[in-house]
């Protein structure tokens, strides 16, 4: 028999939870399977199927406790990584969007342009009368009448139509006419509609009572993969980056979504609009997170030094204050020193009685950003600092004090090297932390001033990954997420290494 | 009676020069490093009640003291303040208890079980917390755009969508920190529960998660900073739908200063005042268990 007892709330929410996380699935991976999103839809039948296994099994005790944050981690974390290592092999970006299929009907659709000279016929509008559909009904100079509907296109007998005095049409037999009022009425509705003229081609109305025939210019030749402009006779064949591209190089847009290989890499490295920036915002990177670690790092340590007496009773109250900008909100100070640093009314220069250009400066932009992360920066560094102070051992340093070491010698001497031992592996992280520290760039100097060179696309204070940011959302051109990706790829590599570095001198791998 | 005063005088003169010596000039180090960590606060504040409110802050002490800009924050429909601040803190406190949630778990089952997998799971842990979730933004982009056409409540918008991408990185540095904690608790102390009869889950909830209560006010507190200052995702994944109900403070305080002529510094500077107080409430709160949660990592390894 079932008996309740303590366990039997959290048995009964565990039903509660599997049942709801089930019925999610099977609710949603149809309609994900009807998307054609068949990735999506994979994982979340073996997330949930590897839930149930798990949570339903008596033995997947560590399992229960690590399996919800492993799938998470895998398709939020990992998955984005991966993909953005694949993105780096494609070409997408604005242009080259969609796949090859709609890219083409795209491009056909957009190539309809009015037929030469004598493209202008006098017309009617009017409506079916079975239907109540709108129709053009089209004079043709070969004297034909021709009935323009959305799917159709027909042509109406003479003896259907009565004519007026200055032969425009003044009646149809089967349709009702609409006078100009009534046109001016519907005319938003009116000027999109493109009515079909029969042989591909369009009638679209430009005036009342005047339509506009428009032919297709290109045409897809399926079998051969090519395509071919109607009137000029030029024929555009794909390249390999997913373009359809002339003989004399002209590129139809919009192009489709395609691996290029290395294309994104190579053009990072030679491309000069690309590479010379680089090269710039890439040693720029390494100066920044570098001077960054060292300035917090040695005025922190001072800091700590200099409060950790025994007798400075006030320690805890400057502890506590000299914290707070670590508290702060890093989005809201960044951009509250932005305003600081104003040229014309910036406090600073208030305060300095001078009119420096902090932000438009290529070299006062960048000392503003280090004097910001010196101030963003110095209290994490003061606390570690205090932290690995007090951890020192103090009779070695009463040792040396007995052997008669001056206060200096046992600053340089034993401080300095057994904190910055013990710090080794969080300064490491922090050097990573800050070779990609995007608020620090993105929202005190935007990464500006720019650098003329480079198109606008970087700038001198940008760093790799606030530049990636702006090649893959904000650069003039359209985002290019192709290029963006690769440079993620590097940026990813370099602290990849760094950190590998770190963990190898802090020796966590092996303590695991 | 006058020499013992004198002597009172003299050790008094020597005690100032002394103390001058050995901490006054701490004294002045700590109020000159405070000056300058305060600075933007002060500014900030000044800012906040300058009516002119056109450029930024003039003086210390403003002309015209008041409040029309924090007036103007409370009363604009195109920016909704409170509703960013709710945005905010809603999205950050439920992605720090999340992250804290599903730290704590798989920390629990890297520190006391061993199970295949274990050092996969570990080294996995350690690459991805290099990665930064930032770099991948346009991936996220894409996969949200995706998900967007089967399941729009999930996608661009919503905070739930905007959390549980988050709580995809909560296997990073979180659950490295508390593993480490969780190393520090004697395994003795959860063999013992055992053999009076504990289940595995009575030994999370009730021995392991009280003994690691300080950790976890860290994770939380680190967590919900990192959300509320957390600017890329939010303003790509929530500013896309154009809806300003959708933004968080971060990034819709952004935009009072975005614009190249229209920068209103003064209602910018209110709110961010406003901003900073759960944040610094929070910290100071916690204070304790931050300085002994960073170090953790330096002197356990």
């Amino acid at each position: 028999m079932l008996k309740w007892t303590h366990k039997s709330p959290w048995i009964l929410l565990k039903i509660f939870l599997l049942g709801a996380l089930n019925s999610f699935t099977i609710w949603a991976v149809p309609i994900l399977i009807s998307n054609g999103s068949y990735v999506f839809a994979g994982y979340f039948i073996f997330a949930t199927v590897v839930i149930d296994y798990v949570f339903l099994s008596k033995k997947r005790v560590a399992g229960k406790y690590i399996i919800p944050g492993v799938l998470l981690l895998i398709a939020f974390t990992i998955y984005p990584a991966l993909f953005t290592g694949y993105i780096a092999f494609t070409n997408y970006s604005t242009g080259h969007i969609l796949n090859k299929e709609t890219a083409i009907e795209v491009l056909i659709s957009n190539s309809y342009q009015s037929a030469a000279d004598d493209s202008a016929y006098p017309a009617r509008v009017a409506t079916d009368n079975l239907t109540g559909e709108y129709v053009f009904i089209v004079q043709r100079p070969t004297g034909e009448i021709t009935v323009a509907r959305k799917e159709s296109s027909a042509t109406l007998p003479r003896s259907d139509v009565t004519l007026a005095e200055d032969g425009t049409i003044d009646s149809a037999i089967g349709f009702k006419l609409l006078s100009e009022d009534e046109i001016f009425a519907v005319s938003d509705v009116l000027s999109e509609l493109s009515l079909q003229a029969g042989n591909d081609e369009f009638f679209k109305l430009v005036d009342i009572g005047i339509v506009e025939r428009l032919i297709k210019t290109l045409e897809y030749d399926a079998e051969k993969d090519i395509i071919t402009n109607t009137q000029t006779g030029e024929i555009y064949r794909p390249n390999d980056r997913g373009s359809m591209v002339s003989d004399s190089g002209e590129e139809l847009e919009p192009g489709w979504q395609s691996t290029v290989g290395l294309y994104n890499f190579q053009r990072v490295i030679e491309d000069e609009r690309y590479r010379a920036p680089m090269v710039q915002v890439l040693t720029w990177t390494f100066i920044f997170a570098f001077l960054v670690v060292l300035t917090t790092f040695f005025a922190g340590f001072l800091l700590a030094l200099t409060l950790n007496h025994p007798k400075l009773k006030a320690k805890r109250i400057y502890r506590s204050i000299l914290i707070v900008p670590y508290a702060m909100p890093g989005v809201l100070s960044m951009l509250t020193w932005r305003g600081m640093y104003n040229e014309d009314n910036g406090i600073i220069n208030r305060i300095i009685g001078s009119e420096l250009p902090w932000l438009s400066d290529p070299t006062l932009a960048k000392a503003a950003v280090l004097i910001t992360q010196l101030w963003a920066g110095t209290p994490y560094m003061f606390l570690i600092c205090t932290g690995a102070i007090q951890a020192l051992s103090s009779e070695v340093i009463e040792a040396a004090q007995v052997d008669g070491a001056s206060p200096s010698k046992i600053f340089w001497k034993i401080k300095l090297p057994l904190v910055l031992y013990s710090l080794t592996p969080l300064l490491i992280a922090s050097y990573a932390y800050n070779f990609s520290n995007f608020n620090a760039i993105f929202l005190l100097t935007g990464g500006g001033p720019q650098i003329i060179e480079s198109g606008g696309i970087a700038g001198h204070t940008d760093i790799l990954i606030s530049y990636t940011y702006r090649l893959a959302f904000t650069a003039g051109k359209g985002n290019d997420y192709g290029l963006a990706s690769a440079v993620s790829f590097l940026n990813f590599a370099i602290i990849a290494i760094i950190s590998v570095y770190g963990f190898r001198k802090s020796k966590s791998v092996e303590n695991m | 009676m006058t020499t013992i005063e004198q002597v009172i005088v003299k050790e008094k003169r020597m005690t100032t020069s002394r103390w001058l010596r050995v901490l006054g000039w701490r004294h002045l180090v700590a109020i000159f490093s405070i000056s300058f960590a305060l600075f933007p606060l002060v500014w900030m504040a000044s800012a906040s009640f300058d009516q002119l409110g056109l450029v930024s802050a003039q003086k210390l002490i403003p002309d015209n003291i008041g409040l029309d800009n924090y007036r103007k924050i409370f009363n604009n429909p195109e920016a909704p303040y409170f509703i960013w601040y709710r945005n905010a803190v809603v999205i950050s406190l439920a992605n720090a208890l999340l992250q804290m949630a599903i730290g704590a778990c798989a920390s629990y089952a890297l520190s006391r079980f061993r199970f295949q997998g274990r050092k996969v799971t570990l080294l996995t842990i350690l690459v991805v917390q290099m990665f930064p979730q930032l770099l991948s933004v346009t991936a996220l982009f894409v996969l949200l755009a995706e998900i967007n056409q089967s399941i729009p409540t999930l996608s661009f918008g919503s905070p739930l969508a905007l959390i549980i991408i988050f709580a995809g990185g909560a296997l990073g540095v979180n659950a490295w920190i508390l593993k480490g904690f969780f190393d520090t608790i004697p395994t003795e102390i959860d063999e013992s529960a055992k053999v009076d009869g504990a289940s595995h889950a009575q030994i999370f909830f009730k021995i392991i998660l009280p003994l690691a209560l300080p950790a976890l006010a860290v994770i939380v507190l680190l967590s919900f900073i990192g959300t509320m200052n957390e600017f890329v995702l939010t303003s790509v994944i929530m500013g896309v739908t154009g809806d300003p109900n959708d933004l968080t403070l971060a990034v819709g305080l952004q935009r009072f200063i975005d614009g190249q002529y229209d920068q209103q510094w003064g209602p910018f500077a209110a709110g961010a005042l406003l901003a900073a107080i759960p944040v610094m409430l929070l910290f100071l709160f916690l204070q304790k268990y931050v300085v002994s949660g960073l170090t953790a990592g330096a002197t356990k390894g």
